[in-house]
């Protein structure tokens, strides 16, 4: 199977703090990843570093056949790497659809030149909206396409988040705890569908998550990180068996 | 004059005023309440586009009349307008040509100010900006009054009257023509907003970050929507120029920044026509603050001239505290159609 994401070697340190150092890590195509490990060891930097908002002080990040290292997050949305936030944000003031309509790629009515004659964008508004509804449908959430997304409660919140890197059809997601604070029921939903979509459009997720009663049921990979290194890789029994990890993060 | 008179008077004379600040408002809404800029230097703007074309004006005027003098435009300006002002009273399509013109530049001048407005707003945020782009305000000011060629220093500068071929109804003419032109610059600003465009630049106003990482160049749209709001306050400041044919530099900070951040707060930041709203209640209250404050002349303990400050003071603390959204709420215009569908299908 041919890795999708390749991560060479990264580090980034923010001040004395080593906050990855020297990460090597491979999310192989079409496959559900999840990234564990306790607070403070760098995933959420990880993905920053991978989605272009901190440029990594050495290393590399291979996408597919392409080198993304230190391109600009619109580059690298383009490239077709989408993610989410740990902490759910909504654009408060537009409506749920609004919300997943914005992420549509290459939209010529967001041009402002292009937006004054309207058959120029009419179109594709048209089929973006057609697309925004039917991922609305999928996450469960149609009746809430017209309510102000700050009127959304948590849990729907981070669907609104997947459903909004949905509308780019990456073929890679990178998923910020899309399931903390959200109940047991929804939480093991949004796992089913994360697996559903994975089956439907052949796309691969690497994602950050603590719940692992919940997340290590569907993901196929787990890699384990301690202050900045890999320190394990592989299945999840073989990962959440390794002594190492057992130390480092699940505890006795 | 009785009373009818007066009060059309009135109302006319508050139509144009009402026309400038809506289309200045309008702009002020794009950045501030669409896309979250704070412009607290919009004066720079309309300051831009009423002195530029100001400068310009009896210039452009003298050779696209075929006028020839050896006056300076600038400081012997007032004899120059004896010639140019009768030949415009008696050609109306040119004196429209030349309306058509200074807007232009109004705009033109706008658009330029609002790039150089850019330069700190792409890099800046909330209160470090707003009081940069307050400074940028009082900048022209400054020049105006110190370099005589733009607008002749502080006496300023008369223009030409390009609405003179109204003749004895120039009054209601400027009024109407100045309303004619904002209720167009509404018309399109409504479309603006709901297009894709608007959407985004909403987007990056509730959240730059989740925006940046949906692949929108945060720049590019800051840079658009600031270029965009001070094109429409520098043809705002080119028509309150044309209107009342006379320019000083001397734009206050009271009427043109904090009267239109007040009319958007009241109105109601985002919304298109809250800014109407808004603009209405404030322009006419200020105006009848004015007209009648000398009633009050040895009644109150001040000087009534502070009353204009006081009362609208006090409307924004109200306002701030007890309806902090505006008085229109900002809507959301795209709609699933299979939902409108269910809807109309229940009503």
């Amino acid at each position: 199977m041919a890795s999708l994401l390749q991560v060479t070697n990264v580090k980034k340190a923010f001040g004395n703090l080593r906050a990855l150092d020297g990460i090597t890590l491979n999310v192989e195509d079409k496959t559900v990843t999840i990234l564990i490990g306790p607070n403070g060891s760098g995933k959420t930097t990880l993905l920053n570093v991978v989605t272009g908002f901190l440029k990594p002080d050495e290393g590399s990040i291979g996408f597919g056949s392409a080198d993304i290292t230190g391109l600009s997050p619109q580059q690298i949305y383009r490239a077709g790497i989408a993610r989410t936030f740990q902490i759910p944000a909504m654009f408060g003031k537009l409506t749920t659809l609004e919300n997943l309509l914005v992420a549509e790629k290459n939209h010529p009515g967001e041009s402002l030149t292009k937006s004054l004659l309207k058959r120029l964008w009419a179109q594709q508004e048209k089929d973006a909206i057609e697309k925004a509804s039917k991922i609305l449908e999928l996450l469960g959430m149609p009746e809430q396409a017209d309510k102000p997304a700050s009127f959304l409660s948590g849990g729907q919140m981070k669907l609104v988040e997947i459903g909004r890197a949905l509308m780019s059809d990456a073929s890679l997601y990178l998923l910020d705890e899309p399931v903390s604070g959200v109940n047991p029921t929804l939480a093991h939903e949004i796992f089913r569908r994360i697996l559903s979509l994975r089956e439907q459009y052949g796309i691969t997720f690497l994602i950050i998550e603590h719940r692992l009663d919940i997340a290590l049921k569907y993901v196929d990979y787990v890699n384990a990180m301690v202050s900045g290194r890999l320190i394990a890789a592989g299945p999840p029994k073989e990962v959440i068996n390794d002594p190492k990890v057992i130390d480092a993060y699940l505890g006795a | 004059m009785d009373a009818l008179n007066l009060a059309i008077l009135f109302t006319v004379d508050l139509l144009a005023l009402f026309s400038v600040y809506l289309i200045i408002d309008i702009g002020l809404n794009i950045q501030q309440g669409i896309t979250g800029i704070p412009n607290f230097g919009i004066l720079f703007a309309v300051a831009g586009g009423a002195y530029i074309t100001a400068g310009l004006s009896t210039r452009l005027a003298l050779p696209i009349l075929g006028i020839q003098t050896n006056l300076d435009p600038i400081s012997e300006n007032v004899s120059i307008l004896q010639l140019v002002n009768p030949v415009l009273s008696s050609h109306p399509v040119t004196a429209i040509l030349l309306f058509v013109l200074f807007l232009i530049i109004g705009g033109a001048a706008g658009t330029i100010m609002g790039l150089i407005a850019s330069a700190p707003a792409i890099r800046l945020r909330e209160d470090y900006l707003a009081i940069t782009l307050l400074a940028f305000g009082e900048i022209l000011n400054v020049i105006g009054a110190g370099y005589t060629p733009l607008i002749g220093g502080p006496p300023g500068v008369d223009l030409p009257d390009v609405l003179a071929w109204a003749g004895e109804y120039r009054f209601y003419a400027a009024s109407f023509v100045l309303l004619l032109v904002a209720v167009i610059i509404y018309a399109f600003a409504g479309y603006v907003i709901k297009t894709p465009f608007g959407r985004t630049l909403k987007a990056i106003r509730d959240n730059e970050t989740v925006a940046r990482a949906l692949g929108k160049n945060i720049t590019h749209y800051r840079t658009a929507s600031i270029m965009f709001g001070s094109l429409l306050c520098g043809i705002a400041g080119s028509l309150w120029a044309m209107y009342s044919t006379a320019v000083t530099p001397t734009l206050a900070r009271f009427d043109w920044t904090f009267l239109p951040w007040l009319m958007i707060l009241i109105g109601g930041m985002g919304s298109n026509k809250g800014t109407l709203v808004g603009t209405a209640i404030v322009v006419t209250l200020n105006k009848l603050i004015t007209y009648y404050k000398y009633a009050f002349v040895g009644i109150l303990p001040f000087d009534v001239i502070w009353l204009n400050y006081l009362l609208l003071g006090i409307i924004t603390i109200l306002i701030l505290i007890y309806r902090p959204e505006g008085i229109v709420k900002e809507t959301s215009q795209t709609r699933q159609p299979s939902a409108r569908k269910t809807a109309s299908k229940q009503g």
